[in-house]
Formats: C-alpha cells, structure tokens, sequence
C-alpha cells in the first residue's frame, strides 16, 4: 500500500498532465514501460527471493518431519 | 471451376504485412507472406510452436502444398485446425474474458522465453475452442530485440486489464464498451471511470492510471523513445508480465442476484412438466442429430446441455451476464467442453462492426446454424417487447435449419405476471396464430403439449421456398 502512494506522488512529479494534441499513444506507452521497468524489476526480484525462501524452510521442516 | 477464382481473402485480414487468411472451396487457410518467413520460421524450429501446441494454447496448423493466393508476396500457405464458431469479447463474460487475458499473458511469456514476442495483443486473437481460449493468430510471434519494450503493451492494457478492471470495480455492463471500441477501452476513459480506491491498487495504477497520464504526456513529444537511453531487460519484462497477471488474478466479480439466476426456482413448472420437456428435446435432438445448437435465452444452460450430453458443439446465448458467467464456471468445472456459453441480446444483437463493417461479423453472419432453440422466449419477445410474432419466424428462418420452440399461452401465469404491468393489446397471441406465422417459414413436424401446463413445444423444419 505505501508503494501505491509513493508511487501516486511519482505520477504527479513525472507524469504531469501535459496538452493534448495529434495523438501518439504509441510513445507513452513505451515510456511508461522504461521508466516503471526497475521498479516492477526490483519488486519481481524480491517476490522470487521470498518464493525460494519459502521453498528453502519448507525443506528444512520437512526434512526434519522425516 | 479453378481454385484461385474460388478463393476469398477474409475481410478481416487486412492490417497485418505477414500474411492473411482466405477461404478456398469453403477451408480457411492462411497465406504467410515473404516478410514473415524469419519469424514463421523461427517460431517453428526454436521449439515455441511445439510448447505451445503441447499445452493447447495456440491454434495447431499444417502446412498446405496448393497453389498460392498471392504469389508476388508468397513464402507458404497453412490450414490452421477449423473453429466451430467465432466469438467476440463484448460477447464473453468476465471470467471469459480474464482467461483470455491470462492465456495471452502465459503466451507472451513462454514466447520471451524461446527470445520471442507477441506483436499483438488483441482479444480478438482468442477464441473458445473445446470450452478453453485458444490463440488463433500463427503470425503474431516474432523475434524479440534485446531490451526493447513490449510492443503489444497498450494494446494489452486496452483490450484486456481496462475491460476487467471496470467490470470488477464499476459494473459488469461496462464490458459491452468493447462494442463500441474495437481496439480495445482508451485508458483515459478507464482512468477517469474507475473508482479512485483503484490508485491504490498497484497494477492499475501502473497499467492504467499511469499508462493513461504517459500517453497523453508524450503524445506532442515522438522522438522522447529516441533519445531515451535506458532500455527494459528481459527480467524486467518477465516483472511486468508478472505484475499484469497477479493483478488480474486478484480481479473479482462476484455474481449477484439476477433476474433470471434463480429462474429454474421461480418457474411454474412442476417437476413432472420440467422432466417431459427435457425429454421432448431430448428426443427432438436425437431425431435431427444436428452438427450445432444455439439456445437463445439459455440462462445457465439448463436445456442447451441436453445437445451437449448427446455430443453436440452448442452455443448458450442470454442477455444476462451473470447466467453466462455461472454457466461458463459451471461448464468448466464440469469439463463441459461442448458448451459455449455468451452474452447476447436478442433485441440488440451483435452487429457487424470495425472497417467497412466487415472486420467483426454480426450475429446472422456467423450463421446460419443446423438448429435453434428458443424455449420460454416467444412470450418475452411478442409481449414484453412488441416484436410481431411474424418477425420472430422471420428471425429463426434466416438463422437455422431445424427449431425447436415453445409456445406459452396467456393464460399461463407466467405470461400473466408480463400483463399485469402492461395493457393487453396482444389479440393475436394465440396458439393458433403463432401455428399460421410460424407455417408460413416453417414446417411443424410435432407438437407437443407439456403435461402438467398450458404450454406447447414445437419441432420445426425450414421452408426451403418461405417468403422473404
């Protein structure tokens, strides 16, 4: 939930609403993708550390049920 | 007469430079233009094709030695496994759609796996084939260019998340949007229609909010991606396929109450009327033996699993989202693989729609079929909506082959609680009038009359020689 406001205020800061005119949305969003690129990648990262964690202690208990 | 004059290009297959697809003595086929050849190849020797045909997710095809249909451009002709019947999203459930976006996605990422991408991603390259979507469209892979972004991205959010996240935070009537925008709802529409407790919602606020902020802020500004340095690796573009998929596995719709969800409850049906009519299609299906069924006003698909049962490809139409969506879970989970259940309103059918008004059929288009059923329907369409029982003989003429259809008198109560709220002008709302409108387009082979009711259920064949 904090990523989401922080994330609210980087929309603000970043993304400030610009004019409208002969529309390419094409462009945004390939921007979009570059900029949020890292911070989707470092969250990915630590969802798969937490994955093989969880992997890791389960292991480790149910060797030790044996 | 010669195979290339007997050819037709798909009026749909247009925009892509790979290559088309055209019908030859009524077999689709699909012609893969020079251009394509890397790709195509490609596809099939980097192991892709094969993974994903071995967990049916990609339309199997053969290759096709027969003369080509455009031989300046030619580098292979295939003949992609038929469909039994194409559908379109504003014609699916939530669920229908969610499984479509989420295929797509299992699609984008075994295919950066094998260094390949989806360059589309179109709802309209799923189809519901065997009650599972399938990817029908063999020339959207191609190579993937090392740390370039996703090209089909937008079209992603547009056509599939928008779609998902406005029918689980708004309302489920809000899928029918896709009707009116072909390429998928403008993220700016979704942006400002979504609730604001959605900002705090990651994947929507990247995919949509963002999304929608980022195209209008470089839309004067072309050349930003050329001067930009930065690039996306291959784990940040498996991040952001993981960010879209666990957000939209979190969507949720939850069915409701509905008018019709309980309608086998409310019915004045008894048991032993319920059980004479299931029979009486029963028997009707196996005497006609049809090659496919399209139930209108099917609910949950109560009768239409009768042609399923007897190995029948069938079709549930009804108005109400929430008997399409029970229907679709309860098909799946019952391995109901026949049963192709959609959102469909009889008054407002589907029509043709996109360039030309030929790139999406409408309705009678995709038609005609060997059989329809319309059981307890007649009385909503001649009493709640005025439609002249002529021109519902006129309908079911144009759209099948073999009818099976059910007549509820007045007297019914069913029909009753329809008159209680509208004056009685219907004076031609007999058995024996709907029998005269009905002769002229088409002949009664039974009748039958449900014990226990008032009720009359019809099998009837066209006239091949019925006035227009």
């Amino acid at each position: 939930m904090p990523l989401t406001i922080i994330l609210s205020l980087v929309y603000c800061l970043i993304l400030a609403p610009d004019i409208y005119g002969y529309i390419d949305p094409g462009t945004g969003s390939y921007m979009l993708q570059i900029l949020i690129a890292s911070f989707v990648g470092i969250l990915f990262s630590v969802k798969i550390f937490w994955a093989k964690l969880a992997i890791f202690v389960k292991s480790i208990f149910s060797k030790k049920d044996r | 007469m010669n195979a290339l004059n007997d050819s037709v290009r798909h009026p749909a297959s247009f925009r892509d430079p790979s290559g088309f697809i055209f019908y030859r003595e009524d077999i689709l086929y699909r012609q893969i233009n020079q251009v394509y050849k890397q790709n195509y190849d490609y596809l099939m020797e980097s192991g892709l094709y094969e993974t994903l045909i071995k967990n049916e997710l990609l339309i199997s095809h053969k290759a096709e030695d027969i003369p080509p249909f455009l031989p300046d451009r030619y580098y292979k002709t295939i003949r992609p496994k038929p469909l039994s019947f194409i559908s379109y999203p504003y014609e699916w459930c939530f669920s229908q759609l969610k499984d479509a976006a989420l295929l797509t996605l299992q699609i984008q990422k075994l295919s950066i796996e094998k260094d390949m991408t989806l360059k589309d991603a179109s709802a309209y390259n799923i189809q519901f084939q065997d009650g599972a979507p399938i990817f029908i469209d063999t020339l959207s892979f191609e190579k993937l260019i090392p740390d370039e972004p996703w090209v089909a991205y937008r079209q992603f959010c547009q056509h599939f998340l928008a779609p998902l996240a406005l029918m689980s935070y708004r309302d489920m009537r809000l899928g029918m949007l896709l009707r009116s925008n072909i390429d998928g709802i403008p993220l700016d529409l979704a942006s400002q229609i979504l609730p604001k407790i959605t900002h705090l919602n990651l994947t929507l606020q990247l995919n949509i909010h963002m999304h929608a902020k980022s195209q209008s802020k470089y839309t004067d500004n072309v050349n930003a991606k050329d001067n930009i340095k930065k690039r996306i690796s291959k784990h940040a573009q498996f991040a952001m396929i993981d960010n879209l998929e666990s957000g939209i596995r979190k969507l949720k719709w939850k069915p409701g109450q509905t008018e019709w969800g309980d309608y086998y409850d409310k019915t004045n049906y008894s048991s032993g009327a319920l059980q004479f009519k299931q029979n009486c299609v029963k028997s009707f299906i196996s005497k006609v033996k049809p090659k496919m069924v399209w139930d209108f006003g099917a609910n949950m698909g109560f009768f239409t699993k009768i042609a399923t049962d007897n190995n029948i490809p069938s079709i549930a139409f009804d108005i109400d989202p929430v008997a399409v969506e029970k229907n679709y879970l309860a098909s799946a989970k019952s391995k109901n693989k026949l049963m192709l259940p959609l959102i469909f309103d009889l008054l407002n059918p589907s029509p043709s729609i996109g360039w030309h008004n030929r790139e999406r059929d409408s309705l009678s288009e995709r038609g005609p079929v060997d059989m329809c059923m319309g059981l307890a329907l007649v009385h909503h369409l001649a009493i709640s909506n005025n439609i002249p029982i002529r021109n519902i003989a006129k309908f079911f003429n144009s759209t099948c082959r073999w009818l099976i259809i059910e007549f509820i008198p007045k007297t019914d109560s069913q029909v009753q609680r329809l008159l209680m709220t509208r004056e009685d002008i219907f004076d031609d709302y007999t058995r024996e009038f709907f029998e005269s409108e009905f002769s002229q387009y088409f002949s009664i082979i039974t009748a039958t009359e449900i014990i226990e009711s008032e009720r009359v259920i019809y099998l009837m064949k066209k006239k091949i020689d019925s006035k227009p």
